[in-house]
């Protein structure tokens, strides 16, 4: 059974793309999170907002998923994971924003 | 040089053989001489001058019609002086000119007839010094030859002998003076002879006088060498003060040579000696005496034709030695003369002397022994004591008789006088008669007395009284000298002469003693006698008579095997005056033998007349003579003659004083030695060892040094009293001497010495007066004084000092090495230090060991300023060995107590013995049941099969001897047989090395055993009782596996059980709660145990039925009414959910729990308390409830952890609250490990303690497969347990991902080529901290740590998010461990 991680494609008001992921990300899971990911992000177009604010637990692994797409995606996170997104280095590479 | 074409090169080849002479010779201008220029020399003079040059041998030519002079270099060096080189190129008669008159007619011999000269030892007076000179010269004129052979030269080759000549000339005038030395003359003849000596000298001495020194300050002339009588320069006195005198004499006396110029008046025409003209100078020289004032002084005229050298001047010196030589033996020839004249008339005058006086002497002795003789005839019933006296008297009145006889027989043969009768006898039965007078003196002596004289052929003529003088005599002598063995006389006829013999067995004479063995007076100094009287006049006497009957004696004799005298007496009468020749008359004996046999009576020890009472220990009885304020004194006397030995016992004790009398030095030496007396009274003349030999003895002796000793002698005179005071006698008296007088010298110096010695008298009191053992040691270690206690301890007396080291009493170094060296390092320490003690094994005289305690320090003997050490010591054997045995059985008790088992305390008893006998091994052997006997020994590695055969024979013999009863082998060890629990016990001390196992180690030993025996028992019993109680404890203390979070102690007070009267438990109660209890029954020990175990389980059991501690606690008070020694017992029980920390407990009378929060503060858990156990049964019991905060600490404990002696509770309840807040960052079993020690009382608990704590919560513990798909579920239950430990949301998100990525690396590397392997997590918290541990069971590859990206962005990630990371792979997993502090 993996971790429960619910991800939904969408948009928000300004009409950009938005992922959002509701759970939590652990390498049970990074895979289906990568695909979703992936699947979202679209070369041509303009940034995607990954919506990280009702994630409760994220590691290495799902860190692994965000750092290739990292020019092209734009993070919202609660302050729980803040710490971490800077740890690892991937605050420095995206713009994160409080959710 | 003018001449030219002179070719140098030529001239060179001529004088160059030679770089001395040649140049010179070459300097001189030919080209004016009649023999040219050298290079038109002919050839034949060319080499003649070369080989005159070249030779080394002195030589001079003449050559050509001047007789020109060449010289080489040895001739310029020995004879040519000062004509050097102006003589070179010179006619030769020129050079020559002083002795041409000699030398002259010569050369022209040889220039005409062509033959060669030869002339030696010629005397020529040569000018080549400044001065005429007397030179003697050997020489040989050849001829020379020009080339065609003309004789035109001639070449001398020369030798110069004047030394020899003229040191032959002195030689022969000092051989003279010194010939015929045995030639004894008068000073005048030898200076008359010296003088002809001289005279015979004319050249070295042309004339000499010998002036003698005067008395008053003149010299007068003794002798006079070529002068003519009456000369001025000889007059027969000169005055030593007179300056004008011709000689100055003064200066002489100096002992210095003075020299003399001849020019004054007086000392014209003065005598030429062998020359044509006089002396210039003479020289004064000393005629010196050895050690005083030269005897005069000698003038010698000195030959003018002679310089005075050393040589010249030696032998005028050795002259003069000659002349006082002569003088001076003749001097002493002539003091010798008068000596010997002075002496035989002291003789003569003493022999007429001794005449006369000893007619003298017989007229009063006769009529001394006369009214004797009528008084012992009167007075033979009279008591003892007169009759002793008179018997005293009589004898000596002998003796002196015979002494006065002998002197008389002297006095009569030196004057001619003696009156022989000369009748012819049988001398063998006259011999053996007067043999037979001895036989009863010489048997007394313990001698055996053999008289062989068989029959002569023919009568013998002889003066009998004579005879029997001789006989008498040479036995008397035979006893004196002889102690044991034999004495013989023995008769034979010999080559026509009568042989008498006597032979002894005796001491001997010493062979440099035999020439003067006859000498009158002469007596051997320090030989062995029986008695040191005697005049030495014996013998003498002997050789006289038996000279007088026309006979011999001769004696022979070895030190240490005996003497033989021989006296042969011619057969017949021709050699005997007529006029004196008897007709045969009576043979028999006089009556002059009895003072012969009387004296030598009196010789021997058991004499019954000369009962004298040696030891004299009571003061004399009777009317007590003592006068008042006199103390009676111990005298020790002294006196060869036993005579003498009794007068003064007898007057000594009749003034009161106690006497003991010994017969010569040595013995009065070893009396004084054992018993100081207070007076020594000593004769001078002793055997052994003379009076003075023993004063000299007694002073080196500190002991006696202070004994006052007062010399008796025969011997007056001022010089006797001088030397025996010298050698330190205090007093000395002169025989005879008056009673009153002795004694009066007695008393006086008694009472001087008292006053003197009083101080070292009280100081030998006080020393001999202690108990302890005293000495005195001088700086090598020689023991020089000691006390009675001393000799008491030792058994060594003070008659053997001094005591050198090694000491008597050192334990034998073969027998007891160890011993040995505890006695040689305390020798060191009383050497070495200052002061010190000392306890040390020392041998007895008789043998037996002692152990003394030494206590000694070093001082200044104030009389001798050295260095002494005083110690004293007392006998601690006894102590000793209490000690020893004491030690030993508090080992062994030691040993025995902490034994854990009875292997253990067997071990233990092994390990004291080897160590009290210092054993190099101990060994055992129980002869149980089992199949073979069990041995233990000090070396673990021995088995019965690896013991040596005789060990084990010696096992086998020792398990069969009675118990308890050492059996010792010299030599060897020692063993024993006791009682083991498992059946008899054989041991066995292996010594090793020849030590004896003395009777004081065989008491111990047997004492030791016994107590070992029982001492293994009792081990043996504690052993059951333990093992029955492990079992028990086994049974009842604590849950097997505690729940987590807690920590529990247990410590029973009472050794060895390991149970006790408290209790912990803990119960997993169904609903997921945890009951926990701590109880502490009455008492402790076994008792309290059992009590302890029915109570625990009872609450155990109520706990799980019903989950209140109150209701548990009340239904236990039921239960303990009923169960004996359960009363009053207290518990603390308690019901604790550790998901909230909520406790719900009450308390039967228990101390109260202590929970300590996490910022340190503490809390009581002092609610719902009750009475204690069984105490009021029925009635309700509280209850309270508390939450014990996240990471707070709870502790629950019995009061022996608290409690001590005169200290409130609280006190220890605070000690305890301190250590855990102390603790309360370290985990939970490392703080109940921190609060047993901390708690610890210096003696350790004197209760039991039990100790129970739990920490909040507690630990989480996973354990989960490494599956991906576990880690949600994982996360869930950390995130719950960070919750309980109180962690803000953030600080919880950070472990929760540290945590989560060691487990995602877990499963990723650790298990990725073993999948189904399970990883473990562990997380515990202190009041501070949280520890994590993900463990897993794979393994790891290399290249998964550091490279990968994506993992290594997890480890970057664990170690910002925690405070440590600690990864640690091993063989069976990998951890890793993390640690984060609170932020609080």
């Amino acid at each position: 059974m993996s971790t429960a991680l619910t991800l939904t494609t969408g948009s928000d008001p300004d009409g950009g793309r938005v992922l959002t992921a509701v759970g939590e990300i652990d390498m049970s899971n990074a895979a289906a999170f990568a695909a979703a990911l992936d699947d979202a992000v679209r070369p041509d177009g303009g940034p995607l907002v990954v919506d990280l604010t009702a994630v409760e637990y994220l590691d290495s692994a799902g860190l692994a998923v965000l750092f290739p797409h990292a020019e092209r995606i734009a993070l919202v996170a609660s302050p729980l994971l803040e710490p971490l997104l800077t740890i690892s280095g991937l605050a420095d590479l995206t713009t994160v924003r409080s959710g | 040089m003018t001449g030219a074409g002179t070719d140098p090169r030529t001239r060179a080849d001529v004088f160059a053989v030679d770089g001395e002479i040649g140049p010179d010779l070459a300097r001189v201008d030919w080209s004016t001489h009649p023999l040219g220029q050298p290079d038109a020399w002919p050839q034949s003079l060319r080499t003649t001058v070369r080989i005159l040059l070249s030779s080394r041998f002195p030589m001079w030519m003449a050559w050509g019609p001047e007789l020109t002079f060449f010289c080489n270099a040895a001739y310029r060096r020995d004879t040519l002086g000062r004509k050097y080189p102006w003589a070179l190129g010179r006619p030769a008669n020129e050079v020559w000119a002083e002795i041409w008159a000699d030398i002259g007619p010569r050369i022209d011999t040889v220039l005409r007839t062509g033959e060669a000269t030869w002339d030696e030892g010629l005397l020529l007076f040569l000018e080549r010094a400044g001065y005429r000179e007397e030179t003697y010269h050997t020489f040989s004129y050849s001829p020379l030859r020009d080339d065609d052979g003309t004789l035109v030269g001639m070449l001398c080759v020369v030798s110069e002998e004047t030394e020899r000549v003229i040191g032959e000339r002195r030689m022969a005038t000092l051989r003279d003076l010194g010939s015929d030395p045995s030639v004894i003359r008068t000073e005048q003849e030898t200076l008359a002879f010296a003088g002809r000596q001289l005279g015979r000298n004319a050249h070295d001495l042309p004339f000499t006088l010998t002036y003698l020194f005067g008395d008053e300050g003149d010299a007068r002339l003794a002798e006079a060498t070529g002068f003519a009588a009456g000369h001025p320069a000889a007059p027969a006195t000169l005055s030593l003060d007179d300056p004008d005198a011709v000689w100055p004499a003064r200066a002489v006396t100096e002992g210095d040579l003075v020299r003399v110029p001849l020019d004054s008046a007086v000392r014209h025409d003065l005598p030429t000696g062998a020359w044509p003209d006089p002396p210039t100078e003479a020289l004064l020289v000393p005629l010196r005496q050895q050690g005083g004032t030269p005897y005069g002084f000698l003038v010698a005229g000195l030959n003018r034709y002679r310089a005075l050298d050393d040589g010249y001047r030696g032998f005028v010196e050795l002259t003069a030695g000659h002349v006082a030589t002569g003088i001076a033996s003749a001097r002493s020839y002539q003091a010798q003369q008068r000596r010997a004249e002075e002496l035989a008339e002291l003789d003569r005058a003493k022999t007429a002397f001794f005449s006369n006086i000893s007619h003298e002497f017989r007229t009063p002795l006769t009529l001394i022994m006369g009214p004797v003789d009528e008084l012992r005839g009167r007075l033979r019933d009279a008591d003892g004591p007169v009759r002793e006296e008179l018997e005293v008297i009589r004898r000596n009145g002998l003796r002196l008789g015979k002494l006065v006889n002998s002197l008389l027989d002297f006095s009569r043969i030196e004057a001619g006088r003696m009156q022989a009768r000369y009748q012819p006898v049988d001398l063998a039965a006259v011999t053996a008669d007067l043999a037979s007078v001895f036989r009863s003196a010489v048997e007394r002596a313990g001698l055996t007395f053999e008289v062989d004289c068989p029959p002569l052929p023919e009568p013998v003529h002889i003066d009998p009284g004579m005879w029997e003088k001789v006989v008498l005599n040479l036995l008397s002598n035979a006893l004196k000298f002889t102690f044991d063995g034999s004495v013989r006389v023995e008769l034979r006829a010999e080559h026509g002469q009568a042989v008498l013999r006597v032979v002894d067995t005796g001491i001997g004479v010493a062979e440099e003693e035999m020439p003067r063995l006859f000498e009158r007076f002469h007596r051997i100094e320090n030989a062995r006698s029986r008695s040191d009287e005697g005049s030495g006049i014996g013998l003498a006497l002997v050789k006289e008579l038996v000279t007088l009957h026309g006979g011999s004696i001769t004696a022979s004799s070895t030190v240490g095997r005996g003497t033989a005298f021989t006296v042969r007496l011619p057969f017949g009468y021709a050699h005997l005056p007529a006029d004196a020749i008897a007709p045969a008359g009576s043979g028999r004996v006089a009556v002059s033998a009895e003072p012969f046999v009387q004296e030598a009576l009196r010789w021997l020890p058991g004499d019954p007349t000369a009962e004298v009472v040696r030891e004299d220990a009571t003061p004399v009885e009777g009317p007590a003579p003592a006068r008042p304020g006199q103390v009676p004194a111990r005298v020790l006397v002294a006196d060869d003659n036993a005579d003498m030995r009794e007068y003064l016992t007898r007057l000594l004790r009749s003034a009161g004083h106690r006497v003991r009398a010994v017969a010569d030095g040595q013995e009065a030496l070893e009396a004084a030695r054992t018993h100081t007396p207070d007076l020594v009274v000593s004769d001078v003349m002793m055997p052994r060892l003379d009076g003075l030999q023993l004063v000299a003895a007694l002073r080196a002796d500190s002991r006696t040094a202070g004994t006052p000793v007062l010399l008796l002698s025969a011997r007056a005179g001022e010089e006797a009293a001088i030397e025996g005071l010298e050698a330190g006698a205090d007093d000395y008296l002169v025989k005879p001497f008056p009673a009153a007088e002795l004694l009066a010298r007695v008393r006086a110096n008694v009472e001087l010495a008292r006053l003197r010695n009083h101080h070292a008298r009280w100081r030998t009191a006080l020393i001999d007066s202690l108990q302890e053992a005293f000495f005195v040691c001088d700086e090598a270690g020689a023991v020089v004084e000691i006390n009675a206690a001393f000799t008491d301890i030792l058994g060594y007396g003070p008659e053997d000092l001094p005591y050198l080291p090694v000491q008597p009493w050192w334990p034998d170094p073969e027998a007891e090495p160890e011993a040995h060296r505890q006695v040689s390092a305390a020798f060191s320490v009383l050497i070495g230090q200052t002061k010190g003690t000392y306890t040390v094994p020392v041998t007895h005289r008789d043998g037996h060991r002692l152990w003394i305690a030494t206590a000694f320090n070093q001082v200044d003997d104030p009389d001798t300023g050295r260095r002494v050490i005083v110690g004293t010591f007392r006998d601690v054997t006894t102590e000793h060995y209490a000690v020893q045995r004491e030690t030993a059985l508090a080992g062994l008790s030691l040993r025995l107590s902490q034994a854990e088992d009875l292997a253990d305390a067997l071990h233990g008893v092994l390990d004291e013995m080897r160590k009290l006998w210092r054993a190099t091994g101990v060994v055992t052997a129980v002869f149980g049941d089992t199949a073979g006997p069990d041995v233990t020994a000090t070396d673990p590695l021995l088995q019965w099969d690896t013991l040596p055969d005789e060990r084990r024979q010696e096992l086998l013999a020792l398990r069969d001897t009675p118990l308890l009863t050492p059996v010792a082998t010299p030599a060897h060890g020692a063993g024993i047989a006791l009682e083991h629990p498992d059946g008899t016990m054989a041991l066995w001390i292996d010594l090793g090395e020849k030590r004896p196992f003395t009777e004081q180690d065989q008491t111990l030993l047997a004492l030791l055993a016994g107590h070992v025996a029982q001492g293994l028992h009792r081990v043996h019993q504690i052993d059951q009782q333990r093992e029955t109680a492990l079992a028990l404890q086994r049974a009842i203390l604590g849950p097997a596996q505690l729940p987590a979070g807690f920590a529990v102690r247990y410590a029973p007070a009472s050794l060895p059980l390991k149970v006790g009267g408290d209790w912990y438990d803990t119960v997993e109660l169904p609903d997921g709660r945890i009951a926990i209890v701590v109880g502490d029954c009455v008492g402790h020990g076994l008792r309290a145990a059992t009590v302890m175990g029915q109570l625990r389980s009872a609450c155990r059991a109520l706990l799980l039925q019903d989950a209140s501690p109150a209701q548990t606690l009340m239904a236990l008070d039921r239960f303990a009414a009923l169960l004996p020694g359960a009363q009053c017992a207290t518990v603390l029980c308690g019901v604790l959910d550790p998901a909230s920390g909520r406790l719900r407990y009450s308390s039967a009378g228990h101390p109260p729990a202590i929970v300590v929060h996490p910022d340190g503060t503490s809390e009581l858990l002092d609610q719902g308390r009750s009475r204690p156990l069984a105490v009021r049964t029925g009635r309700e019991r509280p209850e309270a409830e508390v939450t014990v905060p996240a990471r707070a600490t709870l502790m629950l404990y019995t009061d022996g952890l608290v409690e001590r002696r005169r200290q409130p509770l609280t006190a220890g309840i605070d000690r305890a609250v301190t250590a855990i807040q102390e603790g309360r960052g370290v985990p939970v079993e490392a703080l109940a490990t921190a609060v047993m020690d901390q708690l610890t009382p210096e003696a350790g608990y004197d209760d039991d303690v039990a100790l129970l704590l739990y920490r909040h919560p507690g630990p989480l513990e996973l354990d989960f497969p490494a599956e991906s798909s576990r880690l949600a579920e994982v996360r869930t239950a950390l995130r719950g347990w960070l919750d309980r430990c109180g962690l803000a949301p953030a600080n919880s998100y950070n472990v929760l991902v540290a945590a989560g990525e060691a487990c995602a690396n877990a499963i990723e590397h650790g298990h990725r080529d073993s999948p189904g392997g399970r990883i473990r997590l562990r997380a515990a918290a202190t009041a501070d901290a949280l520890r994590l541990s993900v463990t897993d069971s794979g393994h790891w590859r290399d290249r998964d740590r550091p490279s990968d990206p994506h993992r290594g962005r997890g480890l970057v990630l664990m170690r910002a998010l925690m405070d440590s990371i600690t990864v640690t792979p091993g063989a069976t997993g990998t951890t890793v461990d993390m640690q984060a502090r609170i932020i609080r």
